[in-house]
């Protein structure tokens, strides 16, 4: 009994700090979904390629700035690259949704040889200046990074909230979210609030895989491959919930903490499918929503 | 949604009169024949590829038939190829079993395989199927590697058996794909104007008014996930023949990604010429870029953005051009 | 009596969507060898009554049975199967299908040649797909349309969608036809076609039911009509007592059709 305490104490704390991570993921797919009607599937290329820039900027391949520098260079990188997504992808959801996120899978496409062409498919390390310690509460290993990821999650997370709560630009995009047709009859410009929407995805992307990378090292395919879970992530919270991608993604974290300690660490990604397909059926929109009709 | 899942930028395409039928019939025989008759003209490595594309064609095919008749995007189907591919070659390997025999097993385990995947899925639609079959393809290579004993892991399978034996390999391997990827278009011909067609296609557009009409909405799904599995697993079936290999590196999540990008490559097309469009767009690219890799993810990306933009801006664009004329 | 025996009936159907009553517990009985008519102002819940006759909405309450069985709990495709087969007030032909395939669907339930057929040459899928043509060809010739028969859709006209769509719901031989406003767009001389193929299609097998606000077409083709307001019936007889219902001028009077 201590020893099954023993170890799941750890495990649900670990897949916890990385469920965040998948909700900042997540966070940012739900966002552009609520507003655009679009599953962004460039999310986890971009954000990957950002990673890199952020290499770049910083070691002197690039060029040879300070971290924050690079950070901040980045950023603006990624906001040009949400800008240009948006200009692509937004006059083709009127024509079909799923048009429109084939689309963002050619950017992701892009984005993906950018960073082959660009970087080469080398590994490289990118890492965070964190506090590093660790200390022990109750048996349970706490190291600065898991206090930076906790931490930066937290504050970002509750930002967006603040922000889409109180703000107008965020009270607009709620409105336009229900309902674009009456949010436009209403004077709100559609435009601007989609591109916060994007840029906002953008943004956590970029935080997300700050995080995500000292953990592994930065690979092309590393932030990708974590942009996947954060796809369950959202998928499980109902893709139109930000709450729901919040709570889908430290699901997420840490029931795949534990079927890799417990079960098998081979079938993660069939344990990954299973789950999507359990959830997609058992809660069809989410586990945070109601059930809507039809109308014929 | 249901509406909306009906144009997946399909209009304006395959709507030219009769005389456009006659012409694309005619170029379609032309075609069979320059097919039937290239290994007598081109060198190994090009019979070699050229099987391939035939392969990757048929792939192409069973993407777009989803589109087609069930409205959906798959982004998985090398779950379904690989259940073809390996199922030929773990009855090769293993078994001595030749391609006669496990090629219709290959298609019936795929047909299983699409409806075991559609009945956990049959209420979903749209970008909820589409990352459903995601993270089907995700598992994929995972699946693959941990079966090493059947699968031979990580380093594959080599396929080897001839299909007639005493006839050149390298002709084989070329024919059979090209036979296969012919039945195929040929079936999906005859499916548009069957009973079973029919009734699939108003599906995907009026789910309701099929449902009124006596085609039940999951039936419907689970029927084209089944046909669309079973083509699937078709081009694994021959990409293992053709392609003398299988290993999971030809089944990872881009392989399924790609797949995608030569269905919108071809614009969905279903005939024999337009499968070929998206085969040797997978096919021959990446052959031509061999040397610089990190270039085809952004051709391919390129491609399919090209392409879906056309679909979108070419009607205004002649619409306007069309306006302009007759103003002047 | 036989007729009556063979009648589409409901008692207490109830239907609401999140707390708005949409049918307020209604009893009806479409008897067949009669063609009934259902009248009322837009958003009085006709197509709401018909959707949940076809199984398209289940209602909170109520018993929906025809010639004497229970059809509680079957789908939409179960209740085809069994002859009650509708047209839409919002046209749904496939854009894919040419005019004469859409018909073809109509047919579609009576036929059964497996998945081989549909791939293959044989014989029995090619009688078949030459049976359903047969029929789909005969029922647009008798509503005028088998010059239109190879065009697609987006090709035609509004008023011309709107006989396909009767075409496919008559060509499969009903045993109840539900028409949602099968004459709304189309012209005169085609109301006046329209109305004499209803009148030939009246036989004494069949309940055939016309949600319709074309009053003079309901007036002279229905042996009685219903009138639904808000839900509840306001009125039922022959045409000529229900024109007379001081009701039902009110309600018309107040609308501005007729
Ligand atoms: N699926 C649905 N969800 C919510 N409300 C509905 C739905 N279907 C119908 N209604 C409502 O039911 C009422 C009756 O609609 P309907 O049956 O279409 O009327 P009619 O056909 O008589 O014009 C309307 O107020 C409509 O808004
Ligand atoms: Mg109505």
């Amino acid at each position: 009994m201590s020893g099954l305490l023993q170890d799941l104490f750890p495990l649900v704390w670990s897949g916890m700090i990385t469920g965040c991570l998948y909700a900042l993921g997540a966070l940012g797919l739900v966002m552009i979904f609520k507003c655009s009607k679009v599953v962004n599937f460039s999310h986890g290329n971009v954000a990957g390629f950002a990673a890199f820039l952020i290499y770049g900027f910083s070691s002197g391949v690039l060029l040879e700035l300070s971290w924050g520098a690079a950070v901040l260079l980045t950023i603006l990188a990624v906001i040009a690259i949400a800008f240009l997504t948006y200009a692509i992808v937004s006059p083709l959801v009127f024509e079909s949704d799923l048009t429109a996120t084939i689309a963002t899978l050619g950017i992701g496409l892009i984005a993906q040889g950018a960073t082959l062409l660009i970087f080469g498919a080398d590994i490289v390390s990118l890492d965070l200046p964190v506090p590093r310690f660790s200390t022990a509460v109750l048996g349970l290993r706490i190291t600065g990074y898991d206090l930076t990821v906790l931490a930066v999650a937290v504050v970002t997370i509750g930002a967006l909230f603040f922000v889409i709560d109180f703000t107008k630009l965020g009270i607009a995009f709620r409105a336009i979210s229900e309902n674009p047709f009456a949010a436009e009859v209403c004077g709100l410009n559609l435009r601007s609030v989609h591109l916060f929407a994007w840029i906002v995805a953008a943004i956590l992307g970029v935080v997300g895989a700050l995080l995500i990378v000292p953990t592994t090292f930065l690979s092309v395919t590393t932030v990708a491959a974590f942009m996947l879970q954060a796809f369950a992530a959202a998928v499980i919270g109902g893709f139109a919930s930000l709450p729901g991608a919040l709570v889908g993604g430290i699901l997420v974290g840490v029931l795949m903490n534990l079927f890799t300690f417990y079960v098998s660490p081979e079938y993660s990604s069939t344990f990954l499918l299973g789950l999507i397909l359990l959830a997609l059926n058992i809660f069809p929109n989410g586990i945070l929503a109601r059930v809507e009709g039809f109308r014929v | 949604m249901s509406d909306q899942n009906a144009t997946l930028g399909l209009s304006s395409v395959d709507r030219s009169g009769l005389r456009g039928m006659v012409s694309a019939r005619v170029g379609t025989w032309l075609l069979i024949a320059i097919a039937l008759c290239l290994p007598m003209v081109v060198g190994g490595s090009w019979v070699f590829a050229l099987g391939v594309c035939f392969a990757n064609a048929i792939g192409v095919l069973s993407v777009s038939v989803l589109v087609r008749y069930g409205g959906e995007v798959s982004i998985g189907h090398t779950f379904f190829s690989a259940v073809g591919a390996y199922t030929v070659a773990i009855l090769d390997t293993r078994y001595g079993i030749p391609l006669w025999f496990s090629v219709p097993l290959a298609l019936a385990f795929g047909v299983v395989a699409g409806i075991l995947f559609a009945w956990p899925s049959r209420r979903l639609s749209g970008i909820y199927l589409a990352v459903s079959t995601l993270a089907l393809a995700l598992a994929v290579p995972e699946i693959i590697n941990n079966a090493d004993s059947l699968t031979g892991g990580y380093e594959g399978l080599y396929v080897s058996k001839p299909l007639v034996p005493g006839v050149k390999m390298s002709l084989q391997r070329y024919y059979a794909a090209l036979a296969v990827l012919l039945a195929v278009t040929y079936g999906l011909s005859r499916l548009r104007h069957s009973r079973q067609g029919l009734t699939l296609l108003l599906a995907k557009s009026h789910p309701a008014a099929a449902d009124a009409f006596g085609t039940r909405r999951v039936w419907a799904r689970i029927a084209v996930m089944g046909i669309s599995g079973g083509i699937a697993a078709l081009c694994g079936a021959m990409l293992a023949f053709a392609g003398s290999t299988v290993s999971p590196s030809g089944f990872t999540f881009w392989a399924a990604i790609f797949l995608l990008v030569g269905s919108v490559v071809s614009v969905y097309g279903l005939t024999f010429p337009r499968a070929l469009i998206g085969g040797a767009f997978l096919t021959l690219i990446p052959q031509f870029l061999s040397a610089s890799g990190a270039w085809i993810p952004v051709l391919y990306g390129v491609a399919l953005l090209g392409v879906i933009l056309a679909g979108h801006y070419l009607p205004q664009l002649t619409q306007a051009m069309g306006r302009r004329k007759g103003g002047a | 009596m036989d007729v009556l025996t063979n009648a589409l009936t409901g008692q207490g159907i109830s239907l609401s969507f999140g707390g708005i009553k949409v049918l307020k517990g209604l009893d009806v009985s479409f008897r067949a060898g009669e063609i009934t008519g259902l009248i009322g102002p837009n958003g009085a819940g006709k197509t709401s009554l018909f959707n949940c006759l076809t199984g398209a909405y289940s209602p909170q309450e109520g018993q929906i049975a025809f010639a004497g069985q229970s059809l509680d709990g079957l789908s939409p495709a179960a209740r085809a199967s069994k002859g009650i087969v509708r047209s839409f007030q919002h046209v749904a032909l496939s854009p894919d299908l040419t005019v004469l395939e859409n018909v073809m669907i109509g047919v579609a339930r009576n036929h059964d040649t497996g998945w081989l057929n549909a791939f293959l040459p044989l014989p029995r899928g090619c009688a078949e797909r030459a049976e359903m043509e047969r029929a789909a060809m005969g029922a647009l010739a008798d509503l005028g349309l088998a010059d239109a028969a190879h065009s697609l859709p987006d090709a035609l006209p509004p008023g011309m969608l709107r006989l396909v769509e009767i075409a496919r719901a008559i060509v499969g031989k009903p045993d109840v036809l539900l028409l949602d406003e099968p004459a709304a767009g189309l012209n005169n001389s085609e109301t006046r076609d329209l109305m004499q193929t209803l009148q030939k299609l009246r036989s004494g097998g069949l309940v055939m039911v016309v949600v319709e606000h074309d009053m003079d077409l309901v007036m002279s083709i229905c042996d009685r009509i219903y009138v639904l307001n808000f839900g509840e019936f306001v009125a039922c007889g022959a045409p000529d007592e229900v024109r007379r219902d001081p009701d039902v001028i009110r309600i018309y009077l107040g609308s501005d059709d007729d």
